[in-house]
């Protein structure tokens, strides 16, 4: 086994852990030295220390890059409303993205776009108390998991909030129960409010919190349901109350898969989130509408641009219009009109991403070189291909 | 070779004390000797000619400004779409503006360099990523320290002083800034263990240290390190009646040392009169007088929609229940800052609001040395940037400004020392605190001036009697040389550079941080630092511009 280039950040879950390695074995396996987070492995065991051979193709037909491109571009031009989803990379990947949708007047949605907008339409309408992972590992007294343990998906959790399993700090609340009651619930409680049929849980947890000097409540957008912001509005409600006599904050776990990133990237550029367009109208944001699932089962687009430069993405939804993406090799069966092979930030190339609390921008290392190019590389020479009278 | 001559244009430069017509000279983006034949004449008559304009302290980038946008889309929804140009990405946002359209509107204004003046190393990719986004706009930033748990740790068990010095000098370094701010001094960290007010000589709940050690610690590291900007204080207090005491605390404090005070307008308050709340503009100005070692932005308030950002969350938690609309977000960052986001409307009809206004101009106004004072809004605590032009009139046109007292609350109307000062700012003074004394400030030699050397930053205004007209739209605006602007449309968007400063330092410390960084910190400690490479690609490319500094001066 030998080790490769560290400092190395994961790239595949938002914690961004960056104190583990990668060594490569025999047979050019990656395999993660000093963590057995199976998130990790599992995503690693998509790549090789060989850099990826894959050829660009069209309509299934190999193809050059340029060929792919001016492909990819004809289809661009032709759209009337394109959908940039996925949206699966980093921010120099987003800063590209920004432009040739500023371009085609292209709607962008992530693939957990629906996950996103809950803590989107939170702030947007509540504003919210949040926290970052160095305050809740060095500060907190209490870590409320609200909705269960996050441990399923985010397997270094506990390390990076240096939590034991059975720590006596850590409370578990609403598993298996209706998330909504139970956030409603535990807001009235810590505001003194009586609670008829309240579970008793709840009332211990209420107290808890009280008592608490530095409360966390942790908690997974994508784990809410289709009425996750209101859920977490409660859940800002309850850290509302609490700061007026101690300290208290939230820690969301998500936007993994360059969602936040590109989230990020294009609310300071254009000044609004995803779920927007340039359009003729000047910036539209339209969080609901702007579904990229419901834009295509309404037949509202007529071409999808899929990113999914991380592997771990899910594949494009197989809707019925011409279909470009830019991938994981693996992605090359996924059947688009053109598919055009791109590196992975933090194995094939250099990157930053936004860890889940908004704040750390990671470097990300290339591990390898790469033969392929960045999904910013083509997505600039997208922009530069569009004929001048678009 | 590209050549330009600027002709019969009144040059104002006070930097070089120039106030009088001449001709103006270009060479590849510099200002040079007359020159003989020139490849393009531009005639300047009837325009006043100044340098690029300089924003030394404008919330432009990096979390706090982005969980504004993300805070409020109903302010960007509202913002009129422009007619396209080709030039132009699609961004929109009143007060706080997409980073794209941000650097339009500025540049537009005949501004030319734009500092975020609280970066959080933890955020600092993320900072310069947003400022090298922000097309044209040459930009740099003030890293936060003074409520870090590590700094109010090493002073709390009295490690030797050269040891803070060289753990803000690696700060400075690892987030490529160029000075540093300190935020209600160990007040964001009191916050979190729930101390909610700390005075000038209060102690820190935990770590027992106050205000005023944080204040001389950070005031003596900078000097020693000859970092050219001094502290940039963000007093204690802020935005609480009767704040001048802690504001002239804050002064005392310095001893001596050179230092800059941010937005003081928020920190000039009495608790006079019926409403216990008063301006202390007098008592600020005769302090600022008599200590020419402080420097002082002014946070001048314009009424209408605003958001408040700033990393004061002691501050904003407290003054949260007067947001409008009713939401907000705050935040608990990295054992190192915090951040607090306040939507606000100052109304005219406010006792309060009325009188902000009326402090901020008072403080402008009886300030005698304008290489001093610096013209800001606190962009967009007090108000949008793009509301400088109405402001120069406002200190330029006594009569105007009194016009727009008339309209305010009644008791502010007919009783604030603002109506008796007769004092109107000329072109230079306007010129001086919009240019040359931020360029002072920073340490910026080449900028703020036009004088052989010079980088090519040049502004052409019409001359006008109505002085928010003439500096809303300059005819010409030019950035190292090139025209970026023409009465209004942006014609050119060149990548802006970015300032910073790379103080020395004993590397020593790098063991102690390592250790500190492995037990608290969730950032591997070799990931902290950005190199230059990679400050270059968070900026977009641009040109890293580094400014010396100056030879440390042991205190």
């Amino acid at each position: 086994m030998t080790d490769l280039p560290r400092p190395w950040t994961c790239p595949f879950c938002p914690l961004l852990c960056d104190t583990f390695g990668v060594q490569a074995g025999p047979g050019g396996a990656l395999a993660l030295a000093g963590s057995d987070c199976p998130r990790a492995a599992a995503a690693l065991a998509r790549f090789d220390t060989t850099p990826a051979v894959a050829s660009p193709a069209l309509q299934g037909q190999a193809c050059d890059l340029d060929t792919a491109v001016a492909a990819a571009a004809r289809l661009l031009a032709a759209s009337r409303q394109p959908l940039f989803g996925g949206l699966g990379t980093d921010a120099a990947g987003a800063r590209a993205l920004y432009a040739l949708a500023c371009a085609t007047g292209a709607i962008c949605d992530a693939a957990q776009g629906a996950a996103l907008m809950q803590g989107v339409r939170a702030l947007q309408d509540r504003g919210g108390f949040s926290t970052t992972l160095a305050e809740l590992r060095g500060r907190a007294d209490l870590v409320l998991c609200f909705g269960g343990l996050p441990s399923a998906r985010y397997p270094e959790f506990f390390a990076r909030a240096g939590l034991a399993a059975d720590d006596a700090r850590l409370l578990v609340l609403g598993e298996g129960g209706d998330l909504f009651d139970a956030a409603s619930q535990l807001a009235a409680q810590v505001e003194g409010r009586v609670v008829a049929g309240a579970a008793a849980p709840l009332h211990a947890a209420a107290e808890r919190l009280l008592a608490a000097r530095y409360a966390v409540l942790v908690f997974e957008p994508a784990q809410l349901g289709p009425h996750g912001a209101l859920i977490i509005e409660m859940l800002q409600r309850v850290v509302a109350t609490l700061n007026r006599s101690t300290r208290a904050a939230t820690l969301a776990l998500g936007g993994g898969d360059g969602a936040a990133t590109v989230n990020q990237v294009f609310t300071w550029l254009s000044g609004l989130p995803l779920r927007s367009r340039a359009g003729v109208h000047g910036l539209e944001h339209e969080p609901l509408c702007f579904d990229a699932g419901r834009l295509c089962a309404d037949g509202a687009v007529d071409l999808l641009l899929w990113v999914a430069s991380f592997g771990t993405e899910p594949a494009p939804p197989s809707a019925a219009l011409p279909r470009i993406v830019l991938g994981h090799p693996s992605l090359a069966s996924a059947g688009a009109d053109v598919f055009i092979p791109v590196a992975t930030p933090g194995i094939g190339s250099d990157g930053h991403l936004f860890r889940t609390d908004g704040v750390v921008l990671m470097p990300l290392h290339a591990l390898r070189a790469d033969t392929l190019p960045t999904a910013a590389d083509v997505l600039r020479r997208l922009s530069a291909a569009r004929a001048p009278t678009q | 070779m590209s050549t330009l001559r600027i002709r019969g244009g009144h040059v104002v430069d006070p930097q070089n004390g120039e106030d009088a017509p001449r001709d103006l000279f270009v060479r590849d983006g510099r200002i040079v000797a007359p020159l003989a034949d020139v490849d393009e004449d531009i005639d300047a008559t009837g325009c006043v000619v100044m340098a690029g304009g300089i924003d030394m302290h404008t919330h432009i980038g990096g979390g706090k400004v982005n969980l504004a946008r993300l805070l409020l889309p109903e302010d960007h929804r509202n913002t009129v779409p422009r007619p396209p140009s080709a030039l132009e990405l699609a961004s929109c946002g009143g007060c706080t503006p997409g980073t794209l359209v941000t650097g339009y509107r500025y540049v537009e204004m005949g501004y030319t360099a734009a500092f975020e003046p609280a970066m959080l190393a933890a955020n600092a990719r993320h900072a310069h990523m947003e400022m090298g986004d922000t097309p044209i706009l040459d930009h740099g930033a003030y890293v936060m320290l003074g409520n870090d748990e590590l700094f109010l740790e090493m002073l709390a068990r009295g490690e030797d002083f050269q040891r803070i010095r060289d753990y803000a000098g690696w700060t400075i370094n690892a987030a490529k800034a160029m000075g540093v701010k300190v935020v209600n001094p160990a007040g964001i960290s009191a916050f979190k263990f729930n101390q909610r007010k700390l005075d000038v000589d209060e102690a820190h709940v935990h770590w027992q240290v106050t205000p005023r050690q944080v204040l001389q610690t950070l005031a003596r590291a900078l000097r020693e390190l000859g970092v050219p900007h001094p502290l940039h204080i963000h007093g204690s207090n802020l935005g609480v009646a009767g704040n001048i005491e802690s504001t002239l605390q804050t002064i005392q404090a310095l001893e001596g040392l050179p230092a800059h005070l941010t937005h003081i307008q928020f920190h000039a308050y009495g608790k006079e009169g019926p409403k216990k709340f008063s301006s202390a503009a007098l008592q600020l100005a005769e302090a600022v007088n008599a200590n020419p070692n402080v420097s002082i932005d002014v946070g001048q308030i314009m009424f209408g929609q605003t958001v408040t950002a700033s990393g004061d969350t002691m501050r904003q938690h407290a003054q949260a229940g007067l947001a409008s609309p009713r939401k907000w977000v705050g935040m608990d960052i990295e054992n190192e800052a915090g951040c607090g986001v306040v939507p606000f409307r100052y109304r005219e009809q406010s006792y309060v609001n009325a009188l902000q206004w009326a402090i901020g101009l008072e403080i402008f106004l009886l300030v005698k040395d304008p290489w001093r004072v610096v013209l800001t809004t606190d962009h967009p605590n007090g108000g949008p940037f793009t509301s400088y032009p109405h402001l120069i009139r406002l200190l330029m046109d006594r009569s105007f400004r009194n016009e727009q007292l008339a309209r305010l609350h009644p008791d502010v109307a007919a009783n604030a020392a603002l109506r008796s000062i007769t004092r109107e700012l000329s072109l230079s003074e306007i010129a001086t605190m919009t240019r040359a004394a931020p360029a002072r400030l920073l340490g910026l030699r080449d900028r703020g001036q036009l004088g052989v050397g010079a980088a090519a930053d040049i502004v052409l205004y019409r001359d006008a009697a109505d002085r928010e007209a003439m500096f809303s739209t300059p005819e010409y605006v030019f950035k190292d040389g090139t025209l970026v602007a023409r009465a209004g449309r942006i014609t050119a968007v060149p990548v802006g550079g970015t300032h910073f400063v790379e103080p020395d330092y004993d590397r020593g410390i790098e063991k102690r941080l390592r250790k500190h960084y492995a037990e608290h910190g969730q950032v591997n400690f070799d990931h902290v630092a950005i190199g230059h490479d990679e400050l270059c690609r968070c900026c977009n490319g641009g040109r890293l511009l580094p400014t010396a500094c100056f030879e440390g001066q042991t205190t």
